[in-house]
């Protein structure tokens, strides 16, 4: 294998690969800070560093790398450039170039969030970096700054890349009706992250600009206003959940569609009413970040009904999710197995968020371990899950080769048992006891003591499934049986091409007919 | 097999306007609406509803799993084609079940953000300032004290809240009130403890190292005894006519 | 398993006569010129390093400089260049981030202040602003009517008009300049108070854009001179240059004139 041709490659699927492998990383070492944690907080008092200072920054990176480094990267990054060009029957994006400088760029924001383990004043202002603490800290509030410009920046390229290359280069015949749903939800987020990313890039920008430059956008003293950042943060990282979660949804979608051998259920339902709905509502919602932040009412009001709404698109989907299972030849395959296991434990994560939407609720939930059990059963669990679970999915496809089955299932298991423990019983001190979050040591909690312990042997557990996973990824990858072309039997275009594809995906390009469509099973 | 789903449908509805009917018990008997009471009995309501819709899907979905598992290796999925009415009402239906609990569910919540927002006449008013990493606070009178405070059974309390460095969040798990304090701003909240007692206070707004450690306490006395505490601490304050008053500091 | 099937027609050719994987190191080369710009600016601004910050620099602008060169001669030809569609795209995402500095303005001026402009305000100019609006108007039409005589085949008076934009463009800049100058003379700075924070970083970043748009129309002219027009890249440009006109007219009439 020629080296040089992967570092400079501008094809679609190895920059996907490059991206993968990058936000995989990632997820390991953010991972690894998440184990640092739990292991400080299994008992009241200093446990493992007597340093409040370290744990936030081990915090810091947990929350920054997982979410801008593994999972928005891993969803619209590795997904969108390994599936969508082949699932529209295109031989690369519009943009190949465009393209590996965003992998790059990515790679740079990765190296620079890394840098926080290196310098000697890492940043510890959590993942929102609210000022007036991240003016004021002697942390280096420049490294997060330039992280997440970089990071934004490299997702901006790649959102302009697709849109233009699913306008314009399905392969013949392949109307918009007979896209498939991942693509669908892959545009829908790029759209998002287009209108959104502009608004997280400038807020990050001002707090380093007030920092070291002099300025006062968030200074009282001089006129600014504290507030003002926390709005502009959460117009984009509300809409950056959906950003995560309508691709992970996408990768659910084909996933289920291909082990039920049936067609996606109501399909314009999930397309027009579910992917439509959320685009159009997230821009509208951020202030449900802000409850406890002393918003005046008149906006309180709007954005709790319509935060409330947004059950409405998501019911849709999941409907679409289930209704897809009615009536079908149903296998349990390891990809089979994390999207089931994301349909339920989504479900959890996304009606937990129902009492948070209500603005009365959340005096008493806000800020406390309820929060952090919410988002992560929806996005650190569902999507992560999803992520699993597609690559075991394209792992044929990419590698040519098949990983372990059991070893597949006995990693899902584990998992699925890990963070039933860890999330659940975050969830439930958070409601019962309101331990706040971002808390090195609780001591005026002690009733909270049984379960923290308990959460850090659910977090081990866990962790060992997902070694599981990564193990069988290499080893399959490196020495599984030859898997075929089309494993699953899946009548999507990805399936159509060897395994894996060479460059230009197929010799000629495809054209498809009236009858078919991706998830026209055993119609061939 | 149509109407099958029809009566799927039929129950999801039902089910999810269930707790949507359940009747109201906000208590409205005594004078003062008690929040935190509000809160437990919203809690418990949106508790159940979340549940039923949770637990109707999940149980659909595992049914589906079982009665669908494939048989021969080589079966195929055999979903009829939805009719265009069938492809609506798959919309509309759940769309609007879903619509009229989210209304309910904001109506409901809508009416507890008053009580939490309209503070009764008769009140106990103290200024709170917070700093990293103490809770300050100044009674009517002049006199302040830090992470503690003092205040009588029985009587409704309003915190006015700003920050002189970052922001902080005066959380009070037992009274379910909270509420960001910050430079530049003024904030509010109030609660209202009825029996005496000890209560956490503790900050959930990321502060700075010691976020964790920013704790007090609100220490609810019977109201002759407050009154006499608060008199002579009055008191002291005016013989010491410099500005500088007395912290009367407890152990966190 | 079978490539083919009765749905999905390839056009036929054997397997194995695919292309060499396409590379390209200039996106690399950039990447890491953005790195190296990244650690420029920590050293000199978290921890007062000039002189490595120097180094960082001396670095990173070559490698993006080399690399965005390197880019356009590889890419020439190849219907990479900037593209219409993208280029909507692109004022998309812009536009948001002038609305996020207005958004900061509103909420201190709307939501915060007591009184408004804050202590340390002096008085700014009426009057210049007024002319620089003409200006820059009178641009957007000059570059409009340039593209008019590019549709129609007229090489000479488009490369006429084209100089006289980027003439008006630099006036603009120009005055833009003379009257920061003036302000900071008179004791009024980015570091004033947040009105001062608002106005400089707002006329800061319409400024770019419009050095910006000039750097990408000289970077045309060059070519246009000896006769080479490309139809697609002026009217890309000239949709920049509006935007950023239409964008001025936000500022003038929210920062100086309320
Ligand atoms: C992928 C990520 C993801 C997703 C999809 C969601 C989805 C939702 N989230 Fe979550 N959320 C986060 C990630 C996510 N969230 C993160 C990271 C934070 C914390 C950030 C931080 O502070 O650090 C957060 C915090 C957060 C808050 C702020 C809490 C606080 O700090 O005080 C709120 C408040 O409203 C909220 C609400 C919701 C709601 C209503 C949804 C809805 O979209 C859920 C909709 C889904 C369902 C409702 C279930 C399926 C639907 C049906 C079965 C139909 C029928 C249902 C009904 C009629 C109710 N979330
Ligand atoms: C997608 C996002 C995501 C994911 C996947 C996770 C995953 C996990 N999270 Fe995370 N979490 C967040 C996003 C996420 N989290 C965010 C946004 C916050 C808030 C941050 C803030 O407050 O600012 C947070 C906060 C947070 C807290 C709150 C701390 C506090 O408030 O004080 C805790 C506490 O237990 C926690 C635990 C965990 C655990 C145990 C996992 C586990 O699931 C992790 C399991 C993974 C592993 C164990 C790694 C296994 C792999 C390897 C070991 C292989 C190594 C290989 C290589 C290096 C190549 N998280
Ligand atoms: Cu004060 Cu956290
Ligand atoms: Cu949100």
């Amino acid at each position: 294998m020629n080296l040089k041709e992967w570092i400079f490659t501008t094809d679609h699927k190895r920059v996907g690969i490059l991206y993968l492998i990058g936000s995989i990383a990632a997820f390991g070492v953010a991972g690894i800070m998440a184990l640092l944690m739990r292991a400080e907080l299994s008992a009241i008092g200093p446990t493992i560093t007597a340093d409040p200072t370290t744990y936030n920054v081990w915090l810091y990176a947990h929350g920054a790398i997982m979410i801008l480094g593994f999972q928005i990267p891993a969803l619209t990054g590795f997904f969108a450039n390994y599936c969508v060009p082949l699932m529209i029957g295109a031989k690369d994006v519009a943009f190949p170039r465009v393209n590996a400088l965003s992998v790059w760029l990515f790679y740079v924001g990765v190296i620079l969030a890394l840098l926080t383990f290196f310098i000697p004043d890492p940043p510890d202002v959590m993942w929102t970096g609210y000022p007036p603490y991240s003016t004021i800290t002697a942390g280096n509030t420049a490294l997060y700054s330039l992280t997440v410009l970089i990071l934004g920046f490299a997702s901006i390229i790649g959102g302009v890349n697709f849109l233009t290359t699913v306008a314009f280069m399905r392969a013949p015949g392949l109307g918009w009706g007979k896209l498939n749903v991942f693509v669908w939800c892959i545009l829908g987020a790029f759209v998002m992250q287009l209108i959104f990313v502009p608004v997280l890039g400038s807020a990050v920008t001002l707090i380093s600009l007030d920092k070291y430059l002099g300025t006062h956008f968030f200074d009282p003293a001089m006129g600014g206003d504290v507030l003002t950042y926390q709005n502009l943060f959460w117009f984009y990282s509300h809409p950056a959940v959906y950003v995560i979660f309508l691709p992970f949804i996408g990768v659910v979608f084909e996933i289920i569609a291909t082990f039920a051998r049936n067609p996606v259920f109501n399909y314009k339902a999930a397309v027009y009413g579910g992917i439509g709905g959320i685009v159009l509502i997230s821009g509208e919602v951020w202030i449900h970040h802000l409850y406890v932040s002393g918003m005046p009412d008149w906006l309180r009001i709007g954005q709790m009904v319509s935060t409330l709404l947004i059950s409405v698109p998501v019911g849709l989907l999941v409907i679409s999710l289930v209704g897809t299972l009615y009536k079908g030849a149903i296998s349990f395959e390891t990809p089979m197995l994390y999207a089931l296991g994301v349909v339920f434990l989504f479900l959890i994560g996304g009606l937990t968020g129902i009492p948070l939407a209500i603005t009365s609720l959340t005096v008493n939930l806000s800020e406390t371990y309820y929060v952090v059990g919410h988002f992560h059963y929806v996005m650190a669990v569902a999507g992560t899950f999803a992520i699993f679970g597609g690559v075991y999915y394209w792992f044929p496809k990419m590698s040519g080769r098949m990983y372990n089955e059991l070893w597949g299932k006995i990693g899902f298991w584990i998992t699925f048992v890990g963070v039933n423990i860890v999330f659940w019983t975050m969830m439930d001190i958070g409601a019962r006891i309101g331990l706040p979050r971002r808390y090195y040591d609780y001591a005026q909690f002690p009733q909270a003591a049984d379960a923290q312990h308990l959460m850090t042997i659910g977090a081990v557990i866990l962790g060992v499934g997902f070694v599981i996973a990564l193990l069988n990824w290499i080893i399959g990858a490196a020495k599984g049986p030859k898997a075929g072309d089309n494993p699953w039997g899946s009548p999507s275009l990805e399936w159509t091409t060897v395994s894996p594809p060479p460059h230009g995906n197929w010799p000629s390009p495809p054209s498809v007919s009236e009858e078919w469509s991706p998830y026209a099973h055993g119609k061939r | 097999m149509l109407d099958d789903k029809r009566t799927v449908g039929a129950l999801l509805a039902l089910a999810a306007a269930g707790p949507a009917l359940a009747e109201k018990t906000i208590p409205t008997a005594a004078r003062i609406i008690d929040p935190a009471a509000g809160w437990d009995h919203l809690w418990r309501d949106v508790l159940i509803d979340i549940t039923v819709i949770g637990i109707i899907f999940a149980l659909i979905t595992a049914y589906l799993i079982w009665k669908y598992r494939r048989r021969p290796d080589n079966q195929q999925g055999s979903a009829p084609r939805l009719s265009a009415a069938a492809a609506i009402g798959w919309v509309v239906i759940p769309s609007f079940v879903f619509m009229a609990d989210d209304f309910y569910l904001a109506a409901n919540g809508w009416q507890l953000w008053n009580t939490f927002r309209e503070v009764p006449a008769d009140r106990l008013e103290v200024q709170l300032e917070s700093g990293m990493y103490s809770w300050d606070y100044t009674y009517p009178n002049g006199v302040q004290t830090q992470n503690e405070l003092k205040v009588p059974a029985g009587k409704p309390v309003l915190l006015r809240m700003t920050s002189r460095d970052t922001i902080h969040n005066h959380y009070i798990p037992d009274f379910r009130v909270k509420e960001d304090s910050m430079p530049g701003r003024i904030t509010y909240l109030w609660f209202y403890p009825q029996k005496p007692g000890t209560h956490v206070v503790t900050c959930t707004e990321y502060c700075g190292v010691m976020h964790s450690y920013m704790a007090g306490q609100v220490v609810v006395l019977p109201p002759a005894e407050y009154q006499a505490w608060y008199e002579a601490e009055g008191a002291k304050v005016k013989k010491a006519a410099a500005p500088a008053a007395t912290l009367s500091k407890t152990p966190a | 398993m079978s490539h083919g099937g009765e749905a999905v027609h390839h056009g036929h050719g054997g397997h194995d006569e695919h292309e060499a994987w396409g590379t390209s190191v200039w996106p690399f080369v950039i990447s890491f010129g953005v790195l190296a710009l990244a650690v420029a600016f920590m050293l000199q601004f978290v921890y007062h390093k000039p002189f490595a910050a120097v180094i960082a620099l001396g670095l990173g602008i070559p490698m993006i400089l080399g690399g965005v060169a390197g880019w356009v001669s590889e890419a020439m030809g190849r219907g990479e260049g900037l593209s219409y569609g993208a280029m909507g795209w692109f004022i998309l995402a812009e536009a948001m981030i002038f609305m996020s500095f207005f958004a900061a303005y509103w909420f201190m001026r709307l939501d915060v202040a007591l009184v408004w402009p804050p202590a340390g305000t002096v008085p700014l100019p009426q009057v210049l602003p007024l002319v620089m609006t003409a200006v820059l108007v009178a641009s957007s039409l000059t570059i409009h009517h340039a593209e008019h005589l590019m549709h129609a085949g007229d090489k000479r008076g488009f490369v006429r008009w084209l100089v006289v934009t980027i003439l008006l463009g630099a006036t603009f800049l120009g005055m833009s300049a003379y009257e920061w100058t003036h302000l900071i003379h008179d004791g009024f700075t980015i570091a004033t108070n947040a009105f001062g924070t608002i106005f400089f970083s707002v006329t800061g970043l319409h400024g770019s854009h419009v050095v910006v748009g000039l750097a990408i129309f000289v970077a045309g002219l060059v070519p246009a001179l000896m006769g080479n027009i490309s139809e697609g890249f002026w009217r890309t440009a000239s949709l920049y240059w509006h935007f950023v006109d239409i964008i001025w007219f936000f500022v003038v009439s929210q920062v100086y004139y309320w």
